[in-house]
């Protein structure tokens, strides 16, 4: 079994996953609601930013960039930039089509 | 909690230190993971401009997704990368077997989202939401560009299942060698850099339900 | 230290009775087929890619063959349409695209920047059997049983109308495509953290940085194809429908999935060749690279503007014609970064002591042929007259002088640089610079007058064509002949030297950079003693009055 002082220290590291844990079912919960209840037609906007949200807490959080080098950093943004990019440019087509 | 082990990595021989490999391999899973990234952007794509070509099909096939089981799931793979997270801190505190039952616990964290996904494709079967499927009557065959939503749908959530399936192969591949005498002392990194791709498919999937169930609604 | 004592330190003699390099480090077959050691594996994507550029050239001369006809007697369609299917296929995903990384990468990358290895060599060989199994699957499908859609797959014809085997071949480049990922994951990881001490980044060759560049590509782009094609398999599989008009789909998405790959991918082709030249010509000039900085700056500017021109493939299929101006307008910016790096060649030539060796020769073909493919490219990014001369002659007339006259030539021309340091041996300079001669011919008699073709408005991918087209036909396929004979006077004598050349020395051109320090061929670790680096990229001698 545990000693009380390896319980101290299992805490200590293991608070921020928990925290996040319980920030990602917060939002999750937000999401599902909205997205079951559809309180107004745009909703789909707010669901997104959850998202985005969401991805930023698993990210900074859960992968631990937040205490990555600059070089991690900047990589765990590239894909997402690229994905802009993707998107950005084919939108330009259909969106004006 | 008596069996605390050194940490440690065994230095291959193309690197001069141990902080350059830890370095090159994180740095590795990172780009790995942009692959994966873009790879999934290309279905997301398509959901967005199939919104855009036909809205009102899309809306109809979102509505006959099983929302509540993507729900769950998607709360099983947030508790996994909790378990996972607590597998990756155990193995930095030189806790060997507490970290095993940690990566344990994910696995079957997975193999359940696994188990609810497939009874996801039955109830689709038997809901005849298998466009896909020439022998079987579609249940919206009223409208046929549904079919390319639900079509869509198959695809992404069968790509995320099947790095799901691997990614518990390999979890329980390292969790077999973790229980080794001495594993954390030569491959602590092995379990850093498995986290994040574990953490990255919870991410993907976070991405998956939330576009191609939730916002399309 | 001084600079001169780091660079000279000699090897301590060996005391084996043979010689203590990579090649002669063991010999059996398992030794080469089970190697991790980056310059092996490096020999090992040489040797195939070298047998998949002859298939693709033989599928080539045939396609010129039957186009010496204008009633298209020699073929039939499905014949002729198979012929250049396999020549675009074979060419573009199993050379171009590994040609220059795959092998000079994997040779030079780690020699360059001064590290025993590449950061994972278990990955790099897995990357080339994934690529043979790709590799070969897809040349075992297309030459046996033949597919008929063209290298692009575009939808609908290779999804509802062709009755030919595009599922295997499009299984076989999904599966090479990963090959691409993993290479180009390696190159960034150990660009990133086994630079040697002092090699920081504007220390490293212009060659590493396309290399770089590169492999971000492979990273960012070719994921996007994966999925493209695995939704024409699941189309052609199922009838998913995402590309088929018939049910709401879209076939012009796939070209934009498509294209945000394979656009990119001219750069995949380009850039390293951009890097070869880079390296050969101040070289041959023994002066200084101009400009240095910017052709750093320059290289990842195209790697990135690259991301933003795709449409400019699809001016004609139905896409919105504000996507088109955009993407025209943004397709001229890709003007300016080539061009800084072309003006930097040519004043680094400038009062140079210039050695008109067969590097040098190729180097000179790449500056002329690239500048020609270059600017025709702006005429195909002019929306008006793109409606003109698009899917014509003109159009294969411009990729083949950017494909053929700049990456093919800079493949040669760093094979020849390079050759020393792989082998060991020196090749005949007397015939290197023959056959570099024939090439630069051959390549304009065959590719002008396609120019002119398109221009008429012969359209490319036909082979029954008006009577009036014969004569510039018939003069381009004369001119691959002589193609050919340039191609095949190097496969002969490279493997000539490999027994009969004469020794090469560590240092044969008198040229700069790490690769040049260690003795040809290089020993196991590519160095006796770490090197550390205390010295400017391209340090040579500068001349009384020049400016640096």
């Amino acid at each position: 079994m545990m000693t009380p002082a390896e319980k101290r220290e299992l805490w200590r590291h293991m608070r921020e996953p928990a925290i996040t844990f319980a920030v990602l079912l917060a939002f999750l919960a937000i999401n599902v609601t909205i997205g079951w209840l559809q309180p107004f037609p745009a909703v789909w906007a707010v669901e997104g930013a959850i998202m985005v949200l969401m991805i930023a807490t698993v990210l900074l959080f859960s992968m631990e960039v937040i205490e990555e080098p600059a070089l991690i950093k900047f990589f765990s943004i590239l894909g997402f930039v690229w994905v802009a990019i993707l998107f950005g440019m084919t939108m330009i087509d259909y969106v004006t089509r | 909690m008596s069996d605390r082990a050194a940490i440690g990595v065994e230095l291959a021989e193309q690197f001069t230190d141990v902080a350059q490999q830890r370095r090159a391999a994180t740095l590795g899973m990172w780009s790995w993971l942009l692959t994966e990234l873009l790879l999934f952007a290309a279905l997301f794509l398509i959901a967005l401009v199939l919104r855009i070509l036909h809205p009102d099909s899309v809306r109809e096939a979102a509505h006959h997704l099983k929302f509540w089981i993507g729900a769950t799931n998607t709360a099983v793979l947030i508790c996994s990368s909790l378990t996972m997270s607590g597998a990756i801190v155990t193995s930095r505190l030189g806790w060997q077997r507490a970290m095993v039952r940690c990566m344990l616990a994910t696995a079957a964290l997975g193999s359940l989202f696994l188990v609810f996904k497939g009874y996801e494709y039955y109830q689709d079967y038997i809901e005849h939401m298998t466009p896909f499927l020439a022998w079987r009557p579609y249940e919206l065959s009223g409208d046929r560009a549904s079919q390319l939503y639900v079509s869509l749908y198959y695809v992404a959530t069968a790509l995320h299942a099947f790095h799901l399936t691997t990614g518990v192969a390999i979890l329980l591949g390292l969790a077999w060698q973790a229980r080794a005498n001495g594993y954390l002392q030569r491959h602590q990194n092995r379990i850093e850099i498995y986290g994040l791709y574990w953490h990255f498919i919870d991410l993907m999937w976070i991405m998956v339900f939330t576009i191609i169930y939730v916002m399309n609604r | 230290m001084t600079d001169v004592a780091m660079r000279e330190r000699t090897p301590p003699p060996a005391t084996l009775d043979r010689p203590l390099d990579y090649l002669h480090d063991a010999h059996t077959l398992r030794s080469w087929l089970f190697t991790i050691d980056h310059k092996r594996i490096g020999i090992l994507y040489l040797i195939a890619i070298t047998a998949f550029f002859i298939i693709g050239a033989v599928a080539a001369g045939l396609v010129r063959l039957a186009l010496v006809v204008p009633d298209g007697q020699i073929f039939t369609n499905d014949t002729y349409n198979k012929l250049f299917t396999i020549h675009g296929v074979v060419m573009v995903w199993f050379f171009l695209i590994p040609s220059i990384p795959a092998t000079f990468g994997n040779f030079l990358l780690p020699l360059m920047i001064g590290a025993k290895d590449l950061a994972f060599p278990r990955l790099n060989l897995l990357s080339w059997y994934v690529f043979m199994t790709g590799a070969v699957f897809t040349l075992a499908t297309v030459v046996i049983g033949g597919v008929d859609t063209g290298w692009t797959f575009y939808a609908p014809l290779s999804t509802t109308f062709s009755n030919t085997w595009v599922v295997p071949a499009l299984i076989g480049v999904i599966v090479v495509g990963f090959s691409s990922i993993l290479t180009g994951l390696n190159f960034v990881v150990t660009v990133h953290t086994m630079r040697a001490p002092g090699m920081h980044w504007f220390r490293m060759p212009i060659f590493v940085w396309t290399m770089y560049a590169t492999s971000l590509i492979f990273l960012l782009a070719t994921p996007v194809i994966t999925m493209a094609l695995i939704l024409l398999v699941m189309e052609r599989a199922f009838g998913i429908g995402v590309f088929d008009p018939a049910l709401g789909g879209d076939p012009v998405l796939f070209e934009h999935l498509f294209w945000f790959y394979s656009h990119p991918a001219v750069y995949i082709m380009v850039l390293p060749g951009m890097g070869v030249i880079s390296e050969i010509i101040p070289a041959f000039a023994q002066k200084k690279i101009f400009g240095y900085k910017f052709i750093c700056y320059a290289t990842i500017g195209l790697a990135s503007i690259t991301f933003f021109v795709w449409g400019h493939h699809m001016f004609v299929n139905g896409q919105s014609e504000y996507a088109s101006l955009a993407f025209s307008f943004l397709s001229f910016a890709v003007a300016v970064p080539s061009a800084v790096k072309v003006y930097n060649w040519t004043a680094t030539i400038h009062k140079g002591d210039i050695h008109l060796d067969t590097p040098m020769l190729y180097a000179m073909g790449y500056i002329g042929l690239f500048v020609l493919g270059g600017l025709t490219g702006l005429f195909l990014a002019t929306l008006a007259i793109d409606e003109h001369i698009h899917d014509t002659y003109f159009v294969v007339a411009h990729f083949h002088y950017i494909m053929v006259g700049g990456t093919m030539l800079a493949f040669l021309g760093g094979l020849h640089f390079w050759w020393p340091k792989f082998t060991g041996r020196m090749y005949p300079e007397v015939w290197g610079r023959i056959s570099a001669l024939l090439i630069f011919l051959g390549f304009n008699v065959t590719f002008f007058p396609q120019f002119i073709l398109g221009y008429l408005g012969m359209p490319r991918r036909y082979h029954v064509y008006p009577h009036e087209f014969q004569l510039l036909n018939i003069l381009s396929s004369a001119g691959s002949t002589i193609l050919a004979v340039g191609y095949i006077f190097p496969m002969i004598y490279l493997l000539w030297s490999l027994w009969f050349g004469k020794r090469a020395p560590s240092d044969p051109w008198n040229a700069k950079g790490l690769e040049w320090t260690t003795s040809s061929p290089p020993p196991k670790h590519n160095f006796i003693v770490p090197p550390i680096v205390d010295f400017e990229p391209y340090d040579y001698p500068v001349k009384a009055g020049e400016s640096v």
